[in-house]
């Protein structure tokens, strides 16, 4: 029997050595941590379709409020300024202001309908034909159609234009109907603030899952992290595997909440595409950017570190040896 | 490299489990330390390996004072003590190299020097051939010789083993402590709490003996001699 135990061969690694052997023990830990959740499949997988379907719902209310935002912009910039002149104003003089106002700036396109139109398109449109027949005079102005340019198209933009439009000779009233649209606004931004709080409630709702997995797989421990202390354990090392099952936690429930959003927007997708086909509509729901993955990505792995994190600190450092 | 300086530990409840106990082991020596049970002697083995805190007095170990250490510096020191115990303390879900090479992975050693030095130690225990075993598939005395592997693979300053024979036939108890004899031969010191008077008697070296939490004897003392000092006391 020959041995090479002798104290005085102690070896030592240079500094670029432990670095590496640093390294490699990590990556041994995290495969470690990602076998021991492939050891308990019922557990993990239940853990990991749980905290997938909680990142789930916030994702996708976040799908719902970038789709309405981006349906209120198409709205926003599709908005009209109708401006009615007065009855004295000559159609030669309402064409001049047509070319005035085409010069604007701020105005994409003008629509002029004059008072003829307004009133043969009202007499097909009202149902009332006959009876308008009897009148002598023709009671509708000359109207204006003016589009904002895509830049003036905002709320605010659109009611200074309006203002400035108003002040034009031969211009009776404008007419910015933007109410509906400024609710239609302020109920977006209540929805945002409700999904933002759902998100927050879910988020912690997944940090305590993860922190409570983890907990229960350091008390099924408790035995070998005493034995481990025992023998020169820091708490860093025997916390690294819990918190790797904790980012492992996160990778995959991330992972199974894209997949989920991305069934959920093609299953939504369709029924919408046959709602907005009735409204002629070019919409198309949009689902998550490549970017948008990545940020659901790594908030689940944050979320899934911080679980497990709250849950080595406070676990660990309880567990004691004992000479039993 | 070990030293009791008046030591005292009472547990909660009042229970005074050792009393002014004072006492040194240099570098290189080896002692027993024994006592009926109840006598002080785990305790005296919990403090130095800092499952427990003295309640007075100080205890010094490879130059750290450990009344005093702070939490975080436990496992350094810990890593200077091989710990042998009774019930040996492995890790069942794990084979015979993977609780050897513990210490070392601890400690960061690279795989290379980890085998080189687990295979090292599993042969200076005879258990060459069992490298891939669980502890499960090994007998109690091959269990105690895997746990002396662990302790001694890092090479520590200090061996504390508790009751490493207790289990055990008197031969393989003989070859146990033998194996001890050989770590002490390169400097390690090795103290043994046993209550195996016999065993003590054999080998000839200073022993401590506690009663009731008191340090009865401390010296050279042959079984019947330490027998009579437990009765007598």
């Amino acid at each position: 029997m020959q041995t090479n135990f002798s104290r005085q061969s102690k070896h030592q690694l240079g500094w670029t050595g432990r670095i590496t052997a640093r390294v490699i023990r990590h990556l041994q830990q995290a495969i470690g941590s990602l076998g021991d959740l492939w050891r308990t499949p019922f557990t993990s997988v239940m853990t990991v379709l749980v905290l997938g379907i909680s990142l789930t719902l916030p994702a996708t209310l976040h799908l719902f409020v970038k789709n309405t935002q981006m349906v209120t912009e198409q709205w926003n910039s599709a908005s009209e300024i109708t401006l009615f002149l007065k009855l004295s104003t000559a159609d030669k003089s309402a064409q001049n202001l047509v070319q005035r106002i085409k010069l604007y700036p701020e105005v994409e396109n003008v629509v002029y309908i004059s008072a003829e139109q307004a009133l043969t398109e009202f007499k097909v449109s009202s149902g009332f034909g006959q009876a308008l027949e009897y009148l002598d005079e023709n009671p509708l102005p000359a109207t204006l159609l003016v589009t904002p340019s895509k830049r003036f198209s905002q709320v605010q933009a659109a009611r200074e234009l309006l203002l400035k439009l108003e002040q034009e000779r031969g211009v009776d009233q404008g007419k910015l109907d933007l109410e509906w649209l400024t609710r239609l606004q302020a109920m977006a931004a209540l929805i945002e603030d409700v999904v933002i709080a759902i998100a927050v409630l879910l988020c912690l709702s997944v940090v305590l899952i993860i922190g409570n997995t983890i907990r229960l797989a350091i008390l099924n421990q408790k035995d070998a992290i005493a034995v481990m202390k025992l023998v020169g354990a820091t708490d860093s090392f025997i916390q690294r595997p819990f918190l790797y099952a904790g980012v492992w936690y996160g990778v995959l429930g991330g992972f199974v909440a894209s997949i989920c959003v991305a069934i959920l927007a093609s299953y939504i997708s369709g029924a919408l595409g046959q709602l907005t086909d009735l409204y002629q509509s070019q919409f198309v729901l949009s689902g998550l950017s490549f970017a948008e993955l990545m940020v659901l990505q790594l908030l689940a792995i944050g979320l899934g570190l911080l679980g497990s994190f709250i849950s080595v600190r406070q676990h660990i450092r309880a567990i004691e040896p004992t000479a039993d | 490299m070990i030293r009791f300086n008046n030591v005292s530990k009472t547990y909660p409840g009042g229970f005074l489990a050792l009393k002014q106990v004072s006492f040194a082991i240099a570098a290189g020596e080896m002692a027993f330390l024994t006592g009926h049970s109840g006598a002080g002697k785990s305790t005296l083995l919990k403090l130095m390996s800092m499952m427990e805190k003295p309640s007075a007095g100080s205890i010094e170990i490879n130059g750290s004072e450990l009344s005093t250490i702070k939490y975080q510096q436990i496992p350094y020191v810990r890593r200077g003590i091989g710990m042998i115990f009774q019930n040996h303390n492995l890790l069942l879900d794990r084979t015979v190299f993977d609780n050897v090479a513990l210490p070392l992975i601890i400690e960061g050693y690279s795989h290379k020097e980890t085998r080189k030095r687990v295979e090292a130690a599993l042969d200076k225990v005879h258990l060459s051939s069992k490298l891939k075993c669980f502890p499960n598939m090994l007998s109690g005395g091959e269990q105690q010789r895997v746990g002396i592997a662990r302790a001694i693979v890092n090479k520590p300053p200090i061996l504390l083993a508790d009751e490493p024979t207790g289990n055990l036939d008197p031969k393989l108890s003989l070859d146990i402590i033998r194996l001890f004899e050989e770590f002490n031969d390169m400097g390690v010191s090795v103290l043994i709490a046993t209550h195996d008077l016999g065993l003590i008697a054999r080998m000839k070296y200073r022993t401590l003996t506690l009663k009731q939490g008191h340090m009865i004897t401390d010296g050279i003392v042959d079984g019947l001699q330490a027998a009579g000092d437990l009765s007598a006391n």
